[in-house]
Order: structure tokens, then C-alpha cells, then sequence
């Protein structure tokens, strides 16, 4: 039988916040507002690799790590394209993964957005021209926004989504 | 140790016997042996290095090497700190060495894909990295095909689609997975053949990366190269930059300032540190145990954090370079590192407390995802998974390259080769990293940090220990430029111990099994 006060006067297993990053909060809260404004306070994202050097997708996870802990600003990755508001395209495009990556994309339900993240997905990078990709994602989505780097640091990539819900915004803004 | 003669080059006296004469052996540049074999000594040396525990870490073609034949095909053999290279050129068929040596089979494939060469006798003929939409009798790899983008087939005939193999019988039902997976994962097929929950049979199918990294690299200047040698896979930046700058270092004979090396064996421990340590936090997150996956996930960030102030690059990319290093980190930036490696040291074993004496986590690490040590040897896994079920291969201990002559890392071995090995295994390797960073920061000497570099022409094979294992690079200069870099991660062969892994788990214990074993799919397609 679990006494009440000992779980009262046990020593708390959480700790502090390993740090505090005033420019990462700004960012944050301020994406909050915008997903909270465009999104019904959620903001659904896929990650999908297309052809990197998975340096890519470390950074991506590290979104999630308690430095960056994303999904307290009302982001969360998910499992299934369906259930996603924005396609996360990582490396270039290869010959291999063009298919499942199309699949992918028509998966999701509209309206959807894509986001390039790092050099190859934005622009095929060093495989731009060569036999084994088709290029950045752009040869086969209509994509919304670049966030370039090799790889992109985090905060960067956090600065993309900033900038990817301005947009959206002013898309919701436009809307009859 | 004068009257030590080289293993392969005692194996090769005995099996070519009255033939054998010192001249047919050519030394290497990095301590390995090349013997040009005649069409009639093939098999026969074949199977005396297998009878002999010989190891096929690599089997790679290059064209235009001999004026023998178009082919040559380099097959690299290892056994204690000894490697022998046999090299057999052909036109287009040999005979398959798979029976014999398992590991060759991914190998021969890949040959096969790139150069269009028959394996007479392969057991499994299936296109390996040229997946159904590439175009037939293509083979990228060959001089005559010039590196451009290609127009591959949009439909593909369901009879055309890769064939799987079948398990049958009563109750065996299939469930694939992938290339998409559902976490922020690279992608790769996996085709459980399943009876209730437990796995009968797993067939991997990869290569979906596939971004022709070895073409790319053709023509290119060494110094050009090294970015693709960062980008075969991201974790590993700083270990592939490396076996390629010192394959090239070999070939030109430039020996690069003793700083330098200090300073890439740092960056070499460090990258492991991080590997290892994501590593951990990620089996804690497949065992739903968030609280110590957190303890890694805080300790991993903050050593990319690190990496970012003594290099300028999360990942350590673009400062190794041909003669040592492009730039010097200064004495007050390293003792940082020194702090901080001794209070990462600290935080690590709080961490190890806290998930070691939880005895759910242990419940499902123990057990789960055997790797017997008798797959070793017939399928060249390296590096913590082969040191999790027995094995004794460290690069830096059986080829020591660099001060790992000087700075002897401590032999990690334990035999179960369960996930709870592995962990163990991983956890025990940051710590062993962390006090030989930490010596390595006290002897640190300054001086020079990049040697004058003038690349000469040659060939040189070199063996990295990179957080996963072995990596090995090929690299052949003509004409100053790069006519061959063929790179074989840790990855590209311990990918197939998972098969053997899964065996006899359920389901639910994959991603735990997956994750313990860390392979980059990047690094095995290219």
C-alpha cells in the first residue's frame, strides 16, 4: 500500500531545465502563437528521408531532445503522412526513394506543406547532375520553403518553421 | 618483432607453395599485401584462407587497374593484424566465393550492379543498389558510362518487382515495414515472415540512399574528395574524412604533425562518444524508459554543442584535411573540452546508475536480439555488436593507424551479444573514450598542425575504427585526380546480423534490437 505522504515528501525525480535559451523561447513562443492562430493549436509534421547523409534527421531529432523539447511550442512529429500538416524532406531525391516518397506526399491530406531541410534537399546539393538523384525535393514536390546548411544547425531549422507559419498566415489571411 | 612474418604472407608461401616467390608480393602502402593471382590459383587460395579463419572484410572492382584483363577485382582479407589483398582480374565472369565466404555475397552483388561482372555459382543473383526503375544492362560504375542524370522507368511491371524470399507454412503471415518508416529514421525495407508475434524470418532490403557516392567521387581532386568522404554518412563525418585522408597520406608519403594527430584523435573519440551516446538514449526510448533515455539525449546534445566550439561544426565536418588539419584549436577552447569531459564523465555514470538498477529496462535488454559469435567471422560484423557476442576486432588495437600505437584503448569484450551486451559495451566505450581524451589533452604537444601536402599518384587501402566499426577505404590516385574511392562501412556488413538478430524475438523488440546495433542505412547505400 503507497502512503500518501511519502509521495508528498519523496525527493521530486524531475530536474531542472538543463538551460535557458532566451532567443530558442522567443522563437518558440512565438511559433506557438502562430500554430495556435493557423493550426488549431497543433502543428503535425513528417519527416521523411529521401536521400541524406543522416545528419539531417540527427538534427531533427534533436528537436525533440529537453534542450529544444519542441512539442511544448505545440510541435509534434508524427507517425503517418495522414496525419500530417507539413512534409519534412531531408537529402536529395534519389532514383531509389522517388516512388515512396511520392506515395508519401499524396498520402497527406491538403492542404499540406514541404520544407526542405539541409543542402541536397533543397538544391540536390553535391549529387546535383549525377545518375543516382533526380535533385532536391523540388523536382518532385511544390516545395514551401528552403532550410539550407550541411546539416542545418536546430535553432535553424526551428527559424525555418518560424518562418514557414508566417507564411501560412498570411495564406489563412488571403482566404476569402 | 623482425621473425614475425606477416599472416597472409606466411598463408600465401603455403597455399601457392613452389610458385610462391617474394616478388609476387607487393607490399602496400599501410602495412596490407597485394598478390596478383593467376586464373588457376584463385580457388585454391580461396579456400585455404578459409580454412585458415581468414575473414573477407571487403571484395570491391576497379577498372582498368591491369592490362591483364578489363576487371580487377581486390579481394581483402583480414585475420589478426595481418591483411592480404588478392586480386584477380577478370573480363566478366568469375566464380562466387559466397558459399565459402557469406559476407561476399552483398559484396559480389554490388560488383555485379556497378560493373555488370557474373558470379558463376552466386546463390543469390537479385540487383543489390539499382533498384526495379533502374534501366537493365546499366552499371554506373563503369569508366564508359559518364556521370549524368539518368531517365529511369516510372511503371514497374509487378513481375519486374524485387523478389522476396517466401516462407511458407501453417500460420506464417508477412508484415513489411518500410522504406518509410514511422520515426525520424533513414529508410530501408524490412519483411518480417511472422507466426503469431515472433519473427520467424526478417529479409532486409536497403539501398534506397543509393546517391552514387563512388561515381561522384571519380575525377574529383583529393582535396574535393574529402566532403564526399564526410557525406557517405553524417555520424561518421570525422572517421571517413579521416581513412580517406590517411589512405591519400600513404600513397603521397606525407606524414602529417604530431599535433594534428592529437588533435583528429580527439575528434575521432569524441565522435564516438556521441554516437554511443545517442545510441544509449535511443534503446532507452524503444524500452519506453524516458527518464534515462533523457539523462543521454541532455549528454549528447551538449557534446554536439562541444564539438561545435573546437571545431566550428556540430558534426566535426570540414576541418580534417590531406597533411593534417585546416585549422588549430587553441589551448583555452581544449581545456573547455577538458572540463567538460570530466563532468561528462560524472553525469554518464549517474545516468548508467539510474538505468542499470531499473529492473524493467534489464527485463527487456536481456535476452533479446542474440548475435552469435559464430556469425562474426562469416559475415565480418565489427566494431561494440561484435564486441557484445565475443569478438576481439578493434581497428585501433589489430591496425593501429595514427598515436593509437601510444594511446592503446582497453579491449572491451563481453559474450552474451544481447542488447543488454551491447548497451553495456557502448556505455563502457565512452568511458574509456573519455579518460583517453583526457590523457590525450594532458601529452597534447604544439607545434604544426597541417605538413605541406603534394598528392602523388598510387593506391593505399586504409581501416578506420569509426563508432560502428571497421570502416574501410580504397583509394586510387591517376593523374592526380581520384579514379577510385571505394568506401565499405562498419554498416554495409553488419546490417546482415540483424537478420540472424531478430530471430525467435517478437516484433515489439525490433526497434530496440535496431537501435542497439546503430546501422547507418546512408553508409551501407552510398
Amino acid at each position: 500500500m503507497v502512503n500518501a505522504l511519502t509521495c508528498l515528501l519523496k525527493k521530486k525525480v524531475t530536474e531542472d531545465y538543463p538551460v535557458h535559451d532566451e532567443n530558442l523561447e522567443a522563437i518558440g513562443l512565438k511559433i506557438k502563437a502562430d500554430i495556435n492562430a493557423v493550426f488549431g493549436r497543433s502543428l503535425a509534421i513528417r519527416e521523411l528521408d529521401t536521400g541524406s547523409d543522416n545528419a539531417t534527421e540527427i538534427e531533427i531529432n534533436n528537436l525533440n531532445n529537453p534542450f529544444y523539447d519542441v512539442e511544448r511550442f505545440g510541435i509534434t512529429f508524427v507517425a503517418s503522412p495522414r496525419h500530417a500538416d507539413v512534409l519534412m524532406v531531408t537529402g536529395a531525391i534519389t532514383h531509389n526513394m522517388a516512388t515512396a516518397a511520392r506515395k508519401t506526399y499524396d498520402a497527406m491530406p491538403s492542404p499540406k506543406f514541404v520544407v526542405a531541410v539541409g543542402d541536397d534537399a533543397c538544391n540536390g546539393g553535391i549529387y546535383a547532375g549525377t545518375y543516382a538523384v533526380l535533385g532536391g525535393a523540388e523536382k518532385i514536390f511544390p516545395v514551401d520553403l528552403k532550410i539550407p546548411g550541411n546539416p542545418p544547425a536546430p535553432a535553424a531549422i526551428l527559424a525555418g518553421i518560424l518562418a514557414l507559419m508566417k507564411r501560412a498566415k498570411d495564406m489563412k489571411r488571403r482566404e476569402p | 618483432m623482425a621473425n614475425n612474418i606477416d599472416i597472409g604472407i606466411r598463408a600465401v608461401c603455403e597455399f601457392l607453395g613452389a610458385a610462391s616467390t617474394p616478388d609476387r608480393i607487393q607490399a602496400g602502402c599501410n602495412s596490407e599485401n597485394y598478390l596478383v593471382l593467376k586464373d588457376h590459383e584463385f580457388e585454391p587460395a580461396v579456400s585455404h584462407l578459409a580454412a585458415n579463419k581468414f575473414v573477407l572484410i571487403s571484395l570491391f572492382c576497379i577498372e582498368g587497374f591491369s592490362d591483364r584483363a578489363a576487371h580487377s577485382l581486390f579481394y581483402v582479407f583480414e585475420r589478426r593484424n595481418g591483411i592480404l589483398v588478392l586480386v584477380n582480374d577478370v573480363n566478366e565472369t568469375t566464380s562466387s566465393v559466397a558459399s565459402i565466404f557469406p559476407s561476399a555475397s552483398w559484396f559480389e552483388r554490388e560488383c555485379r550492379d556497378g560493373f555488370g561482372i557474373e558470379f558463376d555459382g552466386a546463390f543469390d543473383t537479385r540487383r543489390l543498389f539499382l533498384h526495379e526503375s533502374y534501366p537493365e544492362n546499366f552499371h554506373p560504375l563503369k569508366k564508359s558510362f559518364k556521370n549524368a542524370p539518368l531517365i529511369t522507368k516510372e511503371t514497374i511491371n509487378p513481375v519486374d518487382e524485387y523478389q522476396f524470399r517466401t516462407v511458407t507454412g501453417e500460420g506464417v503471415y508477412q508484415v513489411p515495414v518500410g522504406p518509410v518508416h514511422a520515426g525520424i529514421i533513414e529508410p530501408g525495407h524490412f519483411r518480417f515472415s511472422v507466426i503469431g508475434e515472433i519473427i520467424f524470418n526478417l529479409e532486409i532490403r536497403m539501398f534506397y540512399k543509393h546517391r552514387g557516392i563512388e561515381k561522384l567521387s571519380e575525377g574529383k581532386s583529393p582535396h574535393d574528395c574529402i566532403r564526399i568522404a564526410e557525406a557517405v554518412s553524417g555520424d561518421e563525418s570525422v572517421a571517413n574524412a579521416t581513412a580517406f585522408c590517411l589512405a591519400v597520406e600513404r600513397i603521397s608519403g606525407i606524414s602529417i604533425p604530431e599535433r594534428a594527430w592529437y588533435l583528429r584523435t580527439i575528434m575521432l573519440e569524441l565522435e564516438r562518444i556521441c554516437s554511443h551516446l545517442g545510441d544509449l538514449a535511443g534503446m532507452l526510448v524503444d524500452v519506453a524508459f524516458p527518464l534515462g533515455a533523457s539523462q543521454f539525449s541532455v549528454l549528447r546534445e551538449e557534446c554536439f554543442r562541444q564539438c561545435d566550439c573546437q571545431t566550428g561544426s556540430r558534426f566535426q565536418r570540414g576541418i580534417i584535411c590531406i597533411g593534417g588539419l585546416e585549422k588549430d584549436i587553441p589551448g583555452g577552447t581544449i581545456n573547455d573540452l577538458l572540463l567538460f569531459i570530466r563532468q561528462l564523465r560524472k553525469r554518464c555514470r549517474i545516468g548508467l546508475k539510474i538505468v542499470l538498477s531499473t529492473t524493467s529496462v534489464i527485463d527487456r535488454f536481456a535476452t533479446t536480439g542474440v548475435i552469435p559469435g559464430t556469425l562474426l567471422r562469416p559475415l565480418n560484423i565489427t566494431g561494440p555488436v561484435a564486441r557484445a557476442s565475443g569478438g576481439k576486432v578493434d581497428v585501433r588495437l589489430d591496425h593501429p593507424y595514427g598515436i593509437y600505437e601510444k594511446y592503446v584503448p582497453k579491449r572491451q569484450r563481453l559474450q552474451d551479444g544481447d542488447v543488454l551486451s551491447r548497451f553495456t559495451i557502448k556505455a563502457s566505450e565512452i568511458m574509456d573514450s573519455l579518460d583517453l581524451i583526457e590523457q590525450l589533452i594532458a601529452d597534447i604537444p604544439a607545434g604544426d598542425i597541417q605538413s605541406e601536402a603534394q598528392v602523388q599518384d598510387g593506391f593505399a587501402l586504409s581501416l578506420v575504427e569509426s563508432a560502428r566499426g571497421q570502416n574501410l577505404c580504397f583509394v586510387w590516385i591517376k593523374d592526380g585526380a581520384i579514379e577510385r574511392y571505394k568506401v565499405r562501412t562498419a554498416s554495409f556488413c553488419n546490417w546482415l546480423a540483424i537478420e540472424h538478430a531478430v530471430q525467435g524475438n517478437i516484433i515489439p523488440d525490433f526497434p530496440v534490437i535496431n537501435k542497439s546495433m546503430n546501422l547507418s542505412y546512408a553508409g551501407t547505400d552510398l
